[in-house]
C-alpha cells in the first residue's frame, strides 16, 4: 500500500475509515486534573541531600586540620571528587531509568535537560577524581604521574577496570557535547552512550578495594552498595517490566494505515483494555513495530488524538528510511509500545487558559490535548503551504465543540503574514492575555526558538512555556 | 547548559572549601585535641567498633556518625580482619625471613592507610602505610615537622623510616629505632604509625 494509492483511494481524514478517523470522542474527555511541580522539586530536593550525604562519610572520616600537606589536600579532594561522581553516575542511570514514576513526576523533557546538566558535571568530577588522586599519590610517593599510573595499574586491584572506565566515561562525556554529537551518526553515538552501562559496572570494583570511606564493612559501605542496587532494580524495573507488563495487558497491533496529506500518515493501533490505558493528550510513546526491517528501531511519537478506550493514532510524517517504511505497514502487525511519557499535556497547564503553537506535523500532540484542555484555548497554526495543514477537519470540529479558536497561518517563514503574526506585538494583538496563558509550542526548532522569543519579550512566564521534545 | 556551568562551578567551591575547611590552620585548635587524643589510646577506642559489630545498625549511608567517628576519624579504615585473600599470611609476620612459599596465586590487595596527625611542639606528624596482603609494602610521611632545623631532623626521619626499603617495611612494626636529634619527630611517627598498623590489620 503506497502513499499514492491510499491517497488516490481518497482515504482521508474525515472520510469513511472504519475507525470513525475523525473524532472517537462520543464525549468531550475529562480535563485531567493538573499535576503540579511539586514531585519534581521534591525529587530534586531528594537527589541534592544525597548529593550532601554521599561526600558526608569523608567529611565525617577526616580529622580536622589533617590537611597539611599539599599530597594529602590533593588526595582529600580527589576522594571528594570520586565520592560525588560515583553518586552523580548513579543518578544519571536513575534519570534514564525510565522509571514511570519518575516520567510522571518530572517526565521526560526535564529528565532529558537534568541528565545534560548532570552528565556535564559528571564529566568533569570524574576528570577532577582521576588527575587529583594521580597528583596526589604521586606527590607521596615522589614519582611523575605517569610512574604513579604505572604503580597503580599493576599493584592496584581493580585499577585496571577503573581506568577503562574513566576513559569510557570521558568519551561518552565528549561524544556529547553538542557540536560533535552533531557531528557523529546517531547510530554510534547512541552505542557509545549506552556502553556507560559498562561504567557502571567497571567502576564498581575500585570503589569498594581502595575507596578509603567504602573500604571498611559498615553501614556507608551497605549504604553504597544498596543505591547501586536501587538503581540497577530501578532500570529493570523502568526497562524491562513495566514495558513487558503494559505490552502485555495492551497487545497493541497495526490497525490500518491511511494518508492524511501527501507526506503524512496516520496509523490507528487496536489492542486489549484500552479503555484501562492511561495516557494523556499530548504524551508519546517509544514505538517498535514487529516487522522485519523495522523492528530493531524504536522511535518516539507522539500519540494525535486523545484516550477514547477503542484505538490510538500515531500520526507521522515520513521523512526518513524508517517512516517510509511505515506506510507498507499491513493490518495486524504487532507494536510494541513503551510509555506513555512526556509533560505536554493538559494536566502540566498553570493557567486556566491555554495557546498552543503548531508547526507542521508538530500539530499532532497538540490535536490530542485540545480534547483536553479547558475551554477558551487559541489555537495558532503554521504550515508552509495548505496541503500541509494536516487534521484540518477535526480541528476544525474541535474548535466549535470545545470553543477553541484556530488560526491557520500559512506561508514561509519570511512571508510579510507570518512574520508579523510570529512577533511580540503580532501574538498580543491575537491573544491579548497571552502572558496570562500557558503557550503550547511544538513544530521545527526554528519556528520554536523564534516562538519562545517572541513570547517572553510579550511577557509570558518561562513557567509557562511547554516544549514538546524528543530527545533520547 | 548555564545550569550545568553552575553546577561545576559550585562543585569546584564546594570541594574546595571542605577541604579548607578541614585543611585550615583555624581548626586546627580543634585538631590538635583530636588526633592526640585519639592516639595516645587508640587500641580500646578500636577495639570496640570491631568487637560489637552489630552497633551501627543505620542502613541508609546518611548517618554513618557511630561506628565512623568512634574509631580514629582518620581517612580510609579497613578492617582489622582482612577478608582479601592473600597467600602471604603464614609469612607475613616473618619479617626478614625470606619467603619460601612460591609467589601467591592472585596478587594481593594493595591498599593505603592513614595513621592519624600526631601534633608536637616542632610541627604535626602523620604517616601512611601501603599494605599488600599482611605485609607493609612501604611507607610514606604525610607530613613531618618543616622549617629551619626541622627540615634537616625531618629529613633524617625520612630517610630511616620511609620507603619500600626503610625501617618501617624491615621491621614491619612500629618498634623503630628513634632518630638521634629529632626525639619528639621520631616519636610522633610512631604514634600515627602504630595507629595506622593497627587500623589495617
Amino acid at each position: 500500500m503506497t502513499h499514492s494509492h491510499t491517497h488516490a483511494a481518497g482515504r482521508r481524514t474525515g472520510t469513511t475509515s472504519r475507525h470513525g478517523g475523525r473524532s472517537a470522542a462520543p464525549v468531550p474527555p475529562q480535563i485531567p486534573a493538573r499535576r503540579g511541580p511539586g514531585g519534581r522539586r521534591l525529587l530534586a530536593a531528594l537527589l541534592l541531600v544525597g548529593l550532601l550525604a554521599s561526600v558526608l562519610p569523608w567529611w565525617l572520616g577526616t580529622p580536622a586540620g589533617s590537611l597539611r600537606s599539599t599530597a594529602a589536600t590533593l588526595t582529600a579532594a580527589g576522594r571528594i571528587s570520586g565520592l560525588v561522581a560515583g553518586y552523580l553516575l548513579l543518578v544519571q542511570v536513575l534519570m534514564m531509568s525510565r522509571l514511570p514514576v519518575l516520567e510522571r513526576w518530572i517526565g521526560g523533557e526535564h529528565l532529558a535537560r537534568w541528565h545534560r546538566d548532570v552528565g556535564a558535571t559528571l564529566l568533569v568530577a570524574v576528570l577532577a577524581h582521576v588527575s587529583l588522586t594521580l597528583v596526589g599519590y604521586a606527590d607521596l610517593r615522589n614519582q611523575s604521574v605517569l610512574a604513579e599510573v604505572g604503580t597503580l595499574l599493576g599493584d592496584y586491584e581493580d585499577m585496571v577496570s577503573a581506568f577503562v572506565a574513566a576513559g569510557i566515561m570521558v568519551l561518552v562525556g565528549f561524544t556529547s557535547i553538542r557540536a560533535i554529537r552533531r557531528a557523529l551518526p546517531y547510530e554510534l553515538w547512541h552505542l557509545l552512550h549506552l556502553s556507560s552501562y559498562l561504567v557502571l559496572l567497571l567502576g564498581f570494583g575500585h570503589q569498594f578495594t581502595h575507596g578509603a570511606q567504602l573500604y571498611k564493612p559498615g553501614p556507608v559501605r551497605t549504604g553504597w552498595i544498596a543505591l547501586y542496587v536501587l538503581v540497577v532494580a530501578a532500570l529493570l524495573w523502568g526497562r524491562v517490566i513495566a514495558p513487558l507488563a503494559f505490552n502485555l495487558r495492551h497487545r497493541l497491533q497495526v490497525a490500518d494505515v491511511v494518508a492524511e496529506s501527501p507526506d503524512t500518515i496516520s496509523i490507528y493501533l487496536t489492542g486489549e483494555r484500552l479503555d484501562r490505558l492511561e495516557m494523556l493528550g499530548g504524551q508519546h510513546f517509544r514505538w517498535r513495530f514487529l516487522t522485519r526491517g523495522c523492528w530493531w528501531q524504536s522511535h518516539p511519537f507522539s500519540v494525535s488524538a486523545a484516550a477514547n478506550g477503542r484505538w490510538l493514532r500515531l500520526t507521522v510524517k515520513v521523512v526518513g528510511a524508517h517512516t517510509a517504511d511505515l506506510r507498507d505497514l499491513d493490518p495486524g502487525i504487532r507494536v510494541w509500545a513503551e510509555g506513555p511519557s512526556g509533560t505536554f499535556t493538559a494536566a502540566h497547564r498553570v493557567r486556566e487558559r491555554a495557546l498552543l503553537i503548531a508547526g507542521g506535523s508538530g500539530i499532532t500532540p497538540i490535536r490530542a490535548m485540545l480534547e483536553e484542555l479547558p475551554p477558551g484555548a487559541a489555537l495558532i497554526y503554521r504550515a508552509r503551504t495548505p496541503a500541509d495543514v494536516l487534521l484540518s477537519r477535526e480541528l476544525d470540529w474541535l474548535a466549535q465543540a470545545r470553543d477553541t479558536s484556530v488560526w491557520y497561518v500559512i506561508g514561509s517563514r519570511d512571508d510579510p503574514g507570518p512574520r508579523q503574526l510570529m512577533s511580540p506585538d503580532g501574538l498580543r494583538q491575537l491573544v491579548p492575555d497571552v502572558a496570562r496563558r500557558d503557550v503550547y509550542l511544538c513544530g521545527p526548532p526554528g519556528l520554536v526558538e523564534q516562538s519562545v522569543r517572541a513570547l517572553r519579550r510579550a511577557g509570558v512566564p518561562r513557567r509557562q512555556i511547554h516544549l514538546a521534545t524528543f530527545e533520547l | 547548559m548555564r545550569r550545568a556551568f553552575l553546577a561545576i562551578t559550585g562543585l569546584a567551591a564546594s570541594t574546595t572549601a571542605l577541604v579548607v575547611l578541614k585543611g585550615s590552620p583555624g581548626t586546627t585548635q580543634v585538631a590538635q585535641d583530636l588526633p592526640t587524643a585519639q592516639a595516645v589510646n587508640p587500641t580500646p577506642q578500636d577495639a570496640d567498633p570491631s568487637a560489637a559489630p552489630p552497633a551501627p545498625g543505620n542502613p541508609a549511608g546518611a548517618a554513618p556518625k557511630p561506628s565512623v567517628s568512634a574509631g580514629a576519624p582518620s581517612s580510609p579504615k579497613p578492617s582489622r580482619s582482612t577478608a582479601r585473600p592473600s597467600g602471604t599470611r603464614t609469612t607475613a609476620k616473618a619479617p626478614t625471613a625470606p619467603r619460601t612459599t612460591s609467589k601467591p596465586p592472585q596478587q594481593p590487595t594493595t591498599r593505603r592507610v592513614t595513621g592519624p596527625g600526631v601534633d608536637n611542639e616542632y610541627g604535626y606528624v602523620q604517616v601512611q602505610i601501603v599494605v599488600s596482603g599482611n605485609r607493609i609494602v612501604e611507607a610514606v610521611s604525610l607530613s613531618l615537622p618543616s622549617g629551619g632545623e626541622s627540615d634537616i631532623h625531618s629529613g633524617d626521619v625520612r630517610d630511616r623510616y620511609n620507603g619500600t626499603g626503610g625501617e618501617v617495611v624491615q621491621k614491619q612494626s612500629a618498634n623503630l629505632n628513634t632518630v638521634s636529634g629529632a626525639t619528639e619527630t621520631s616519636n610522633s611517627y610512631k604514634q600515627s604509625l602504630r595507629a595506622a598498623i593497627e587500623q589495617a590489620f
